[in-house]
């Protein structure tokens, strides 16, 4: 087991295409992290360069404590899992997770204790004769992931390992990951850009973009305090609402928006930083937004423009005068009465806005 | 008229076409076959009558085989077509993984300077090949004190056909198809260069290789002016020109054994396409996804 050091790492292709621009990061001994980001981020670029299959055009890598910037792939004590399985498919199950083994020398007796002792973990031991094409989606995936047990690295790369499953295989292979990670206690780095994989595998989650950090921390931090718009806008399903505002007042202890059409919203943030008439967006997840009564004086008046029934919970999506965007709000799944065209009044409960200046950067919040 | 109607008419259609063609492509063999079994060649003129054999038996085989070399020509055939496939595939192979695969200054010229040299009829390369070659055995022989390559030997024949432009494009065709992902997998376990092209990339590659061995095969086995020029030894030609040889010319025996000389030599290719046929079948299956 190693911890993985990035320091100030850069990627070319050419002299003007920087894909990664600056990352440093420190992954613990025994971590769980996950990459996240939209297509073209450069997650995959950064696992492809700390597999050693990409050369780092600048920065430093230290895997353990040694530098790893020149070490061959193989010898950087590192095992990938790729999205596409990437079985030999001339290989019984059995060559396929021996195979590396056999590369480095390992004696057969070895080789074949290895192999079946992964089998076992994977539950995939009946398989082991059996060549890739007469497999599922589902056992390929364990196969690879097994094939990378069997080397017992320092550290496990996963790019998007699950984005070939179904819904209901992805949902199990994920539970399985999650287990094995408790297991072998091994660092792992994951890419994926499903944000629910990143939610629930990561101890900590870096949010790419543009080749660069937007924000690193753990799952709930990074969803209870998204440093930036960028953030709060990926993480959370639906995403969160964000509407145009601008500043009425704002100090240590709190601050006033008002939006289109003089609504004016309270957000538990400390704007200090701010002033009055400042451009600011005004952020709430959809679950934060509340149904209210005709009394209630903070309410503000909105029209239900669809209802989408999801079993546990609804979703309502509505129109709030003056404000352009449609916005998402989750109900209790009994909510069943709404329907297209109703009235309603809604409520933005303080504690939950948050509030980002014109940059785009959260203003921190009070809680 | 009713679909089904309309499907079985389509369906004769395409099938008499198939039948037609093949008809087309495999007449003069089966012309040649029809002749050889026929003891009595006064039909083998007459169409379409020579196409069912008149008095058929082994007579003209038997022949064959008693009045000219035929399995020392045989032999022949085969070893030059064997050394000429290992050395294509070996050769092709190792040119077409670079130029797929890795990635160098110059790449492209290199591959377009391949390519174009299929521009030129292989007539052209008749004379400088024979000189090099004449020149290779004279210093073969004052060096080594024997003919390790030259006129007059094997190696000789197949030497100049090994690299050629077709296998090279073939094979780099076929390892630009595999993912990038497979390469990227057997780097990480551990394959240097040299153990992913053979341990990974030529056995994925199997039927494009059964391919290029079928082309090989079947212009090595035909090759008849090269191997006409080089081999003097009337104990070292293959089937194509002893064969010819013997059987044609002012001293020409009779058509139905050179008929029976033809079905003979067709039939090697046969059977190794038959062995290799099931090379064919694809070999990526289960790789990704």
């Amino acid at each position: 087991m190693a911890s993985v050091k990035l320091k100030n790492i850069k990627k070319n292709y050419t002299k003007d295409v920087t894909v990664i621009k600056g990352v440093s990061l420190d992954i613990q001994d025994g971590e769980f992290v996950v990459f996240v980001g939209p297509s073209g981020c450069g997650k995959s670029t950064m696992l492809r360069m700390i597999a050693g299959l990409e050369d780092i055009t600048e920065g430093e890598l230290l895997i353990g404590e040694t530098v790893a910037n020149d070490v061959h792939a193989s010898k950087r004590g590192i095992a990938m899992v790729f999205q596409s399985y990437a079985l030999y498919p001339h290989m019984t199950v059995a060559e396929n997770m021996g195979f590396a083994l056999k590369l480095s020398g390992v004696s057969k007796t070895e080789i074949d204790q290895r192999v079946k002792r992964a089998a076992e973990i994977l539950q995939i031991t009946h398989l082991l004769d059996r060549k890739p094409k007469a497999l599922s989606g589902g056992q390929r995936q364990r196969v690879a992931i097994g094939r990378a047990i069997v080397r017992e690295p320092k550290v496990f790369l996963f790019d998007e390992p699950l984005s070939n499953l179904d819904a209901a295989l992805r949902l199990q292979m994920r539970v399985e990951l999650s287990k094995l990670h408790q297991e072998l206690k091994t660092t792992m780095i994951y890419v994926t850009h499903d944000q629910v994989e990143a939610m629930t595998l990561a101890d900590r989650i870096v949010v790419f973009n543009a080749g660069v950090i937007q924000q690193l921390g753990s799952p709930l931090e990074l969803y209870e305090n998204p440093s930036n718009l960028f953030v709060a806008g990926f993480l959370g399903s639906p995403k969160m609402n964000l509407l145009d505002a601008s500043l009425v007042s704002g100090d240590t202890k709190g601050a006033t928006v008002r939006l289109p059409k003089g609504i004016a919203i309270k957000a538990a943030v400390d704007a200090s930083r701010a002033k009055a008439n400042d451009r600011v967006t005004l952020g709430i997840r959809p679950e934060h937004i509340l149904l209210a009564s005709e009394a209630d004086q903070n309410s503000i008046p909105a029209r239900v423009d669809l209802i989408e029934h999801l079993g546990d919970h609804v979703l309502a999506y509505i129109e709030i005068p003056g404000v352009n965007e449609i916005m998402s709000m989750k109900l209790p799944g009994h909510a069943t009465d709404l329907k297209y065209g109703d009235a309603i009044r809604v409520v933005f409960p303080e504690v939950d806005c948050m509030l980002f200046d014109a940059e785009g950067l959260a203003f921190k919040r009070l809680r | 008229m009713s679909k089904k109607a309309t499907k079985a008419l389509e369906l004769t259609g395409q099938y008499l076409g198939l039948i037609a063609f093949a008809i087309f492509t495999t007449f003069p063999f089966l012309w040649a076959l029809s002749v050889a079994l026929s003891e009595d060649p006064s039909n083998i003129w007459l169409f379409p009558r020579s196409f069912l054999p008149t008095d058929p038996g082994w007579a003209w085989f038997v022949r064959v085989f008693n009045e000219i070399q035929f399995m020392t020509y045989l032999k022949n055939s085969a070893w030059i077509s064997l050394c000429t496939i290992i050395g294509t595939v070996l050769i092709s192979v190792l040119a077409g993984y670079p130029l797929a695969r890795l990635r160098f200054p110059g790449r492209g010229l290199i591959f377009v300077g391949i390519i174009a040299t299929m521009m030129l009829p292989s007539e052209v390369a008749i004379i400088p090949n024979f000189v090099t070659l004449k020149h290779l055995g004279d210093w073969s022989t004052a060096l080594l004190g024997f003919k390790l390559t030259g006129l007059n030997t094997y190696s000789g024949v197949y030497l100049p056909t090994v690299a050629g432009a077709f296998g090279i494009f073939l094979m780099k065709q076929a390892f630009e198809q595999i993912p990038q992902d497979l390469i990227d997998a057997a780097r990480v376990d551990g394959a240097k260069e040299l153990q992913i092209l053979w341990r990974v990339m030529v056995p994925v590659s199997a039927p494009s290789i059964a391919a290029l061995a079928i082309f090989t095969l079947v212009n090595a086995w035909n090759e008849f002016i090269w191997t006409g020029i080089v081999i003097q030894d009337k104990a070292m030609l293959p089937l194509s020109v002893g064969m010819f040889n013997d059987l044609t010319g002012p001293f020409a025996v009779s058509t139905s054994m050179v008929m029976a000389g033809i079905v003979l030599s067709v039939v090697p290719v046969l059977i190794f396409f038959a062995l290799t046929q099931r090379y064919f079948i694809s070999g990526l299956d289960g790789a990704v996804k």
